[in-house]
């Protein structure tokens, strides 16, 4: 056993009197199972959920156990001599990957662990970490379109090329933004960005722009894969949380699969082929 | 090729910047993703291009990746952050995507053609694509997570 775990075990008694004064097993569970549900869904691997909830239920002078699911979490926390227990499902936060918040989150159950947070205190750090706002929507578009025709470059596209795919990507994640705002269900969104931003790096074949105008097709939807999603999967499978994986693999590859169905419409329309 | 490879890597830190700022990472973590993901995409090239290695995509993707995971493991602490934080946003440029949609395009094809040759060989491109793309990212997580574990001291407590 580690230093700091056995100093979590030793400290823990003296703390599991003092919670068990001040907050309920019931306002532990509910605020556990609300950290939980943001800590997944701003796009932690069950592994760090797991360790963040343990360590912070551990200070608090009691024990969690989760099962988590893709869209929810099973959360169960007890004092260390089992005379009190609470069982929560609460469903996963539905928002944009943040690894600020997620960075933030993860600060916070070590201060628990080690600052000896009241549940108070680490209630309005909670607060204050949830309402982190999201980087500039301007600086991501404009970053976004940069990395994107980066990425073509990457693919052995021309400077045409690359300019083609800066514009493209310009236009479809402007539009991803858009529809993002206005709520569209986000299967949708990838289609129509996806053919969006493919009929514009057509005009690439169909202007003769530079040399490499299939490159520019290719790469004009790679903003859109859920890199992320598939990493976490992948991550999540190799640590044994296979239904997590499963579902956020199935989830990565439904976005694959509509980015795909715009690409091939739009250049359908374009009278490109894929081969 | 010297400066091909730092071609590569100049492109992969700018792709891995901007793919970093559509997950929303703290602004620590810009630089931190740019260095990584340089040095991994163009270790990459290097295993795949240069004449003395010449290896295949999936092994070249295990060892990028490898390399992208120890250096994101070594340098986040010094960010207070958790190691996905630099890792997942380094790995984005090796992301197999082109691979993927390929493979969906493959089998958009085979439905679209009966005739046992052409359905064979879009189901050949569908299966290719789709195997490649699957095992890349096995290998990419696979080489990238190994040294969270090997690691687990720092990796776990980067955000202490």
């Amino acid at each position: 056993m580690s230093a700091i775990n056995q100093s979590i075990y030793a400290n823990a008694g003296v703390r599991e009197c003092e919670y068990r004064e001040k907050s309920s097993i019931k306002e532990i569970c509910l605020f556990l199972a609300e950290y939980s549900a943001w800590l997944l869904g701003s796009g932690a691997t069950s592994i760090r959920l797991e360790r963040n909830v343990h360590r912070m239920a551990k200070a608090m002078g009691c024990m969690a156990e989760m099962t988590i699911l893709p869209r929810h979490i099973h959360i169960t926390v007890c004092r260390t001599d089992h005379t009190d227990i609470y069982t929560y499902i609460i469903a996963t936060h539905p928002m944009p990957i943040s690894f600020d918040i997620n960075t933030r989150l993860s600060r916070l159950s070590w201060k628990m662990a080690d600052d000896h947070l009241t549940l108070t205190d680490a209630k309005k750090q909670f607060e204050e970490i949830i309402h982190t706002p999201p980087t500039s929507q301007h600086a991501v578009l404009f970053l976004a379109s940069l990395a994107n025709a980066a990425f073509c470059r990457l693919f052995t596209g021309d400077w045409a090329a690359v300019g083609v795919v800066f514009i493209s990507t310009l236009i479809g994640f402007y539009l991803k933004q858009l529809l993002t705002h206005l709520k569209v269900d986000t299967r949708l969104i990838f289609i129509i960005c996806a053919f969006i931003s493919s009929v514009v790096a057509s005009s690439a074949c169909l202007f003769s722009f530079g040399h490499t105008p299939d490159v520019a097709v290719g790469t004009s939807v790679l903003y859109l894969v859920p890199g992320i999603p598939f990493l976490n999967s992948f991550s999540d499978m190799l640590n044994g949380h296979y239904i997590c994986a499963f579902g956020r693999f199935v989830h990565a590859a439904i976005l694959t699969c509509c980015l795909s169905l715009g690409l091939c419409g739009g250049m359908l329309v374009m009278n490109l082929s894929m081969f | 090729m010297l400066l091909q490879v730092l071609q590569d890597a100049l492109f992969a830190a700018i792709a891995a910047v901007g793919f970093a700022a559509i997950s929303n990472p703290p602004k620590k973590a810009y630089l931190l993703c740019a260095l990584i993901a340089a040095a991994g995409h163009s270790s990459r090239y290097l295993l795949m291009n240069s004449s003395l290695f010449d290896i295949h995509i999936v092994s070249a993707s295990a060892i990028a990746a490898f390399i992208v995971g120890t250096l994101a493991v070594l340098l986040s602490p010094y960010g207070k952050m958790p190691a996905e934080t630099c890792l997942f946003p380094s790995l984005l440029p090796m992301i197999p995507g082109i691979y993927a949609y390929k493979a969906f395009g493959g089998l958009m094809m085979c439905l679209s053609h009966g005739v046992e040759n052409e359905f064979n060989h879009y189901f050949y491109l569908f299966a290719g694509n789709g195997l490649t793309c699957i095992f890349i990212l096995l290998a990419m997580t696979v080489g990238g997570t190994l040294p969270i574990f090997f690691f687990k001291n720092i990796s776990f407590q980067a955000t202490r």
